[in-house]
């Protein structure tokens, strides 16, 4: 089996999957071709689906690789089919999403800390939509859960891992998103002369 | 307020029903609300004015009927507190006192870094409403026709547990320590949901495999019990000899939170 044999296995094998394919899953199905061959596969593929420009792309996702649609086309997908999963997460959903993700391992307490409100039942609505997952008991009094992100949140949010989240927002651009949208006409500040 | 009062008052039904609606996702984002809507400096809060608008806010939800959290007060409270001390004198400065607000700020501040990180995820091409991958129709795990299962009856199941409980007591023989169990039947529940929306179907047995102790195996059989009640979850085999299975049976939970 030559090495382009070998992409096209691999292709086909992405293609038939649910879920993204990992070297380590595909070095399991192809024992005898090195890692760093499987790679250099892998990268050929992403880079040609991409170039075909066509209705779906080859993409690097949680720790594996998915052929996906372009985003372009949600609406008619969404027209054609009406039973397609839907996504839906509400603004606290995702709040405690961020949190999680950012913050993890984290107990409900310290989510709640953040929050400054009752967040339990959120917190069972992402673990019921498999977006986080229980990871261990915190050691300190009452052995609280401890919270974190499945491989299922990559998939969700597009991400290759959870180093591909990107990096927090800095002060500064927190403060600066906090300021009046308007300008308003400068003030003398007394506190200033 | 007090026009306010009245008007609304008059527009609600004689048995007012409780309405549940969060308009804020908690206190601290409507303290941001706050700021954001006076367009004043997060470091230099008027906290007067925004006590006095905050608290003027929980009257208003409580006019609307809208039920709010406690959650709420304690913001309130803590308010009023920073409030309080920044109107203290301020004794001789020896060393660089800190701002009563200075607390407060950095909650909000930590809080809408999460809130941003929030809205970075969600506009993000999200599978499920920007993307989509395949559907993949898993038929491991659906069982040929031929084959007709009978659902337990519930003193089988009682019978089975009882079978299985004797033959599993010798784990628990020496146990001598003594653990506070913090688990109850409704976490039960949520994890033995969890397993069987993972697995789709396990054996009976299976589903004891992670039961340590005594209690853990008795909570997980109630556990079971309650799920068979509610339909969660149908027991059934394929004769009255063969293992008994568990298989998840729909999305009724979902409902519940």
């Amino acid at each position: 089996m030559d090495l382009s044999d070998i992409k096209k296995a691999i292709e086909s094998i992405i293609f038939i999957s649910d879920q993204p394919v990992s070297v380590d899953k595909l070095s399991l199905a192809f024992p005898n071709v090195d890692r760093s061959q499987l790679r250099k596969c892998l990268k050929e593929l992403v880079e040609e689906w991409g170039k075909f420009n066509r209705g779906f792309l080859l993409s690097e996702i949680a720790g594996g690789f998915h052929f996906r649609t372009d985003p372009r086309y949600s609406e008619d997908i969404s027209n054609y089919n009406k039973k397609v999963k839907k996504f839906r997460l509400s603004r606290p959903a995702l709040e405690v999403t961020a949190i999680i993700a950012y913050k993890q391992p984290v107990t409900r307490v310290e989510i709640e800390s953040i929050r400054g409100v009752d967040s339990s039942g959120v917190i069972n609505v992402l673990l019921e939509r498999r977006v986080v997952e229980i990871k261990g008991r915190k050691e300190v009094i009452g052995k609280p859960f401890l919270y974190g992100t499945t491989a299922e949140f990559l998939e969700v949010f597009g991400l290759k891992s959870l180093n591909d989240l990107p990096t927090l927002k800095e002060l500064d651009e927190i403060t600066q998103n906090l300021e009046p949208s308007i300008t308003p006409i400068p003030e003398i500040n007394e506190s200033t002369i | 307020m007090r026009d306010l009062n009245k008007e609304q008052l008059e527009l609600q039904n004689p048995e007012p029903c409780l309405v549940k609606v969060q308009l804020f996702e908690g206190p601290l984002d409507l303290l941001l609300h706050l700021i954001k809507k006076n367009e004043v400096d997060i470091y230099d809060i008027p906290i007067a004015k925004i006590t006095e608008q905050y608290i003027e806010y929980l009257e208003f939800m409580e006019v609307l009927n809208l039920q709010f959290a406690g959650e709420y007060l304690v913001i309130a409270a803590e308010l009023s507190l920073v409030k309080s001390k920044m109107l203290l004198p301020k004794p001789v400065i020896e060393e660089e006192e800190e701002d009563p607000r200075a607390e407060l700020v950095r909650r909000l501040i930590e809080y809408q870094v999460y809130k941003d990180a929030a809205t970075d995820l969600v506009s993000r091409d999200v599978l499920g409403r920007d993307v989509f991958k395949r559907e993949y129709i898993d038929t491991s795990f659906e069982l040929s026709e031929e084959v007709e299962l009978i659902p337990v009856d519930l003193w089988s199941l009682i019978e089975a547990f009882r079978e299985f409980y004797k033959r599993r007591s010798y784990l628990w023989a020496e146990e001598i320590s003594i653990e506070a169990e913090s688990v109850s039947i409704d976490d039960k529940i949520e994890h033995v949901m969890m397993r069987l929306q993972d697995n789709r179907q396990l054996k009976f047995e299976e589903l004891f495999d992670d039961c340590s102790s005594k209690f853990d195996f008795v909570i997980t059989f109630l556990a079971l019990l309650e799920l068979a009640r509610t339909e969660n979850v149908d027991v059934v085999q394929d004769s009255p000899e063969s293992a008994i299975l568990i298989t998840y049976s729909g999305e009724a939970h979902s409902g519940s939170f």
